[in-house]
Formats: structure tokens, sequence, C-alpha cells
């Protein structure tokens, strides 16, 4: 069966709460410092932005995608120290300034993203 | 496009991407050093695994450029820089390596090579990735 979308109406959107504005003043979206892609899109070993390519804090406040920080740190190079400031990486339990409490824990469960419904 | 025009500005050209394995940069240090009006180009090879494992950076030794001679570049183009060893950290750029490279040369007081030039460059790995280099200020690579 072949679907033709004829129109489409959005309701919401989301994007990861990183504490950031989002875009700069040169109109350039916040990115991953490892993988330079946005945080808004996934790690370029994933395919889809979402869930399931969540970002991952540390109590330094850096944030990386989860995936790009765990491949970092799963090397011997990385000597357990944060990409940006190589201190001693310790992931937040809660990311440091939520302005809420739907700020999920990436440990446990990897739904950072706070659902920012403009409808 | 903006970071092109602004990195020709700081002494540092794109001279070669065609791909994602091998970047050619070319690179002068601007203002008074010891190498005013010198260029000389910078050779980056990237792993699939880049940037969790460090680029391969040498300077390039051909007809037209001319590896710097500094304590810490070896005359094969090997440069003991410890951000590109021990100290690689996955959010440097390539940028960011041309402008630590930049003022290590900026700051160099004295064009020699390394005391163990001779000796290194005989028995050198390929890549410089191979070398065990002492970061200590020292310049005791272990090949």
């Amino acid at each position: 069966m072949k679907v033709t979308v004829k129109s489409w109406h959005a309701i919401a959107q989301w994007r990861w709460d990183t504490g950031q504005s989002g875009d700069d003043a040169e109109g350039e979206e916040d990115v991953c410092g490892i993988c330079r892609v946005p945080y808004e899109a996934c790690c370029p070993s994933c395919k889809m932005p979402g869930d399931d390519c969540p970002l991952m804090w540390g109590e330094c406040t850096h944030v990386f995608h989860m995936h790009c920080i765990i491949k970092w740190l799963g090397t011997q190079a990385s000597k357990q120290q944060c990409p940006m400031d190589r201190r001693p990486w310790v992931t937040a339990s809660q990311r440091k300034g939520a302005s809420n409490n739907n700020n999920a824990n990436p440990n446990a469960n990897p739904n950072g993203a706070v659902p920012n419904a403009n409808a | 496009m903006n970071v092109i025009l602004k990195l020709a500005s700081l002494g540092i050209k794109l001279l070669k991407a065609n791909d994602f394995e091998t970047w050619v940069l070319s690179l002068e240090v601007m203002g008074e050093s010891l190498y005013k009006d010198e260029v000389f180009a910078l050779q980056f090879r990237f792993e699939p695994q880049y940037p969790i494992s460090s680029p391969e950076v040498v300077f390039v030794n051909d007809e037209v450029y001319r590896v710097p001679i500094h304590p810490h570049v070896y005359s094969n183009g090997h440069i003991c820089a410890s951000i590109l060893g021990n100290e690689w950290s996955p959010v440097l750029s390539v940028t960011a390596v041309c402008i630590t490279l930049q003022s290590m040369l900026a700051s160099c007081t004295e064009k020699e090579r390394p005391p163990d030039n001779d000796r290194y460059v005989r028995s050198a790995p390929k890549s410089p990735k191979n070398t065990r280099f002492h970061y200590d200020g020292e310049l005791l690579p272990t090949v």
C-alpha cells in the first residue's frame, strides 16, 4: 500500500534542555564537542534523534551525546577524564541548575528530554 | 565559511580536503618569530575512529614545503607534542591543533633539531602515532 501525505499539522516540538539558549549569535546550533553534530540531532552512530540517542551530563556540567562520551570513556586514552576539562568524569545524577524535576537521571533512564510543547 | 576566513587571518589555510582521510593545511606564524616569512604544511590523517582516536599529524616535506627546524620537530616531519599523543582529547578540532602547533613554533627561542634527531629518524615508525614520545620537556622518544 502506498501512502501519500497530503498535509500535516504539527502540534508540539521538543529539544534537549542543555541550559543554553540554543542557537548562538551566529545562528549556529549548539553541537556536541566530540562529534560536532548538533545536540538536537543524533550522534554519528545513530540514525534518528530522540530518546535512543540521549545526551549525558558530567558533574563538571559538560554535555555530550551519550554514545560519544561513552565511546571516549571506553578508551584507555581517555584516562576517564572529561574531554573538555580533563577532570575525572562523573556522570551527573541530575543536571545542575535544572529548572524543574522533569529532568531525568541520565544514569537510570536515558530520557533527558524535556518536552517543550509549543503548540 | 566564516571559519575559513577567520583562519586565513591567523595564517592557517586549507590546502587539501578532498576526503575524510587526509587533509593538508598550510601554516605560518604571524607576527615576530624565528619563522617569520616561512610557510609550512601540515598533513592530517584521520582513522575511522577519529575523533575518539587522535589524528596523525606531520609536517610535510616535499618540493614546496620544508619541515620547520624546531626542538620538538624531527626532520622527517614527526612532531613531539603531547596533545597529539597521550593528551589527545576528542574535542580538539583541526583548528585547535593548528593553533597549538603555531604557538609551539611562535614560542621557539632557538632553531634547532631535537638532540636525538638522527637516531630517531633512522628507526622511526612510518606514523608518529606509533612512537611513544616522552612529553616531560625532555626529548626522549622510545621507538
